[in-house]
């Protein structure tokens, strides 16, 4: 049925891709910021004040989703700042340019790329060389880790691929199964397993419940 | 096109379909093609180990002729099994060029490349890797663009 399924893929831009699941979890994501102005009646977000009338006093630090920080975030800083994650500061960056394959991105992903990339709504006036490096820098990664990619997901045939996985981002992960696809299926018709007919998914769902109507 | 007259023990041409179909119901002998032979066989291989470059290869479907002739009329080809072996070879050794010249590619940001000899089971096999992968790279790359034009408006 996989055909005959077509999900909204991620955005991978500036700007997501609305219906894509993958994208909203990914704008679930927490983001470190500070609030530049009072934010009234909203301190019980932050687990403090007992009233709901207490506000968020200025300055106080924040863990934001991205989405809400997309909304808030202005140019001129009016209602919050945002700052960049760790992992997308100079250290993490040394780090990724030093071995881009030692790093477990699902980890501190797992949309390592995706979140990376909407950072960029974010450029402040002070620092667009973050944002620059930042960008160039999952570039970098990306092609650093690029070769792992092709030749794990290639090479493993019938095997256990949890291990290989286990590291990647779902970018990655996405391009992981797109290039197992293209190996079974090749695998499938040498070994002369493409030829049999085998009956749709589908129809033998339909017959299992027909079967269990009548059960009942 | 037209095909036959068909003459008991006289050589046609026929699309592979039919010679198979025809084997399969015994009404036929299959010819082996001229670069079927493990002496020119081994000579490709050979030559596809030492060029850089990927070399033309006797078939645009030496893969799927070699498997259909193998599997449906082994008995008609001499040395059936070391044909299977070399062909599987040269394979291998495309495939981790093929792998090779797309890790530079990649490394390099092309954003072109020439590939004349390969074949479109070859390219169809990492085809949608392949491409998914330099779609994704293109999106990281030209995430900057945006952000440059805006950023000089600000100034």
């Amino acid at each position: 049925m996989a055909e005959a399924y077509f999900p909204v893929g991620p955005g991978l831009g500036m700007e997501e891709n609305f219906l894509s699941l993958d994208d909203i979890l990914m704008s679930q994501e927490k983001l470190p910021g500070r609030a530049e102005s009072a934010l009234p009646r909203l301190a019980v977000l932050m687990g403090q004040g007992a009233g709901s009338a207490e506000s968020i006093p200025e300055g106080s630090k924040l863990e934001i989703p991205l989405w809400l920080a997309k909304g808030l975030h202005d140019s001129k800083r009016r209602i919050i700042s945002v700052e960049l994650p760790k992992i997308y500061r100079e250290a993490w960056r040394t780090v990724f340019s030093a071995d881009a394959n030692v790093v477990d991105l699902h980890k501190m992903g797992p949309y390592y790329y995706g979140f990376g990339s909407q950072l960029l709504n974010f450029e402040n006036p002070e620092n667009p060389e973050i944002a620059q490096t930042d960008s160039v820098c999952s570039l970098q990664t990306f092609i650093a880790r690029f070769r792992r990619i092709m030749d794990s997901s290639q090479n493993a045939y019938n095997e256990d691929t949890s291990a290989l996985v286990a590291r990647l981002d779902e970018l990655e992960r996405a391009l992981f199964q797109v290039g197992q696809k293209g190996l079974n299926d090749f695998q499938c018709w040498e070994k002369g397993q493409a030829s049999q007919i085998t009956a749709s998914s589908l129809v033998q769902n339909y017959g299992k419940r027909k079967l269990a109507e009548v059960d009942g | 096109g037209d095909l036959g007259p068909f003459n008991p023990g006289l050589p046609v041409e026929v699309p592979v379909w039919l010679a198979i179909n025809l084997k399969q119901r015994q009404k036929c002998r299959l010819i082996p093609p001229e670069w079927m032979d493990v002496g020119k066989l081994e000579e490709i291989r050979d030559q596809e180990r030492k060029e850089e470059t990927f070399t033309p290869m006797p078939s645009p479907y030496y893969m799927e002729l070699t498997k259909l002739l193998l599997n449906y009329a082994s008995d008609n080809i001499p040395r059936a099994d070391e044909i299977r072996t070399l062909v599987k070879d040269t394979w291998d050794t495309r495939m981790a060029k093929l792998r090779l010249s797309a890790d530079s590619f990649v490394r390099q940001q092309e954003a072109h490349a020439k590939l004349d000899n390969l074949t479109l089971m070859e390219i169809n096999t990492t085809g949608t890797f392949l491409t998914q992968a330099l779609d994704d790279m293109y999106k990281l790359r030209t995430n900057l663009q945006p952000g440059e034009s805006s950023h000089s408006q600000d100034f």
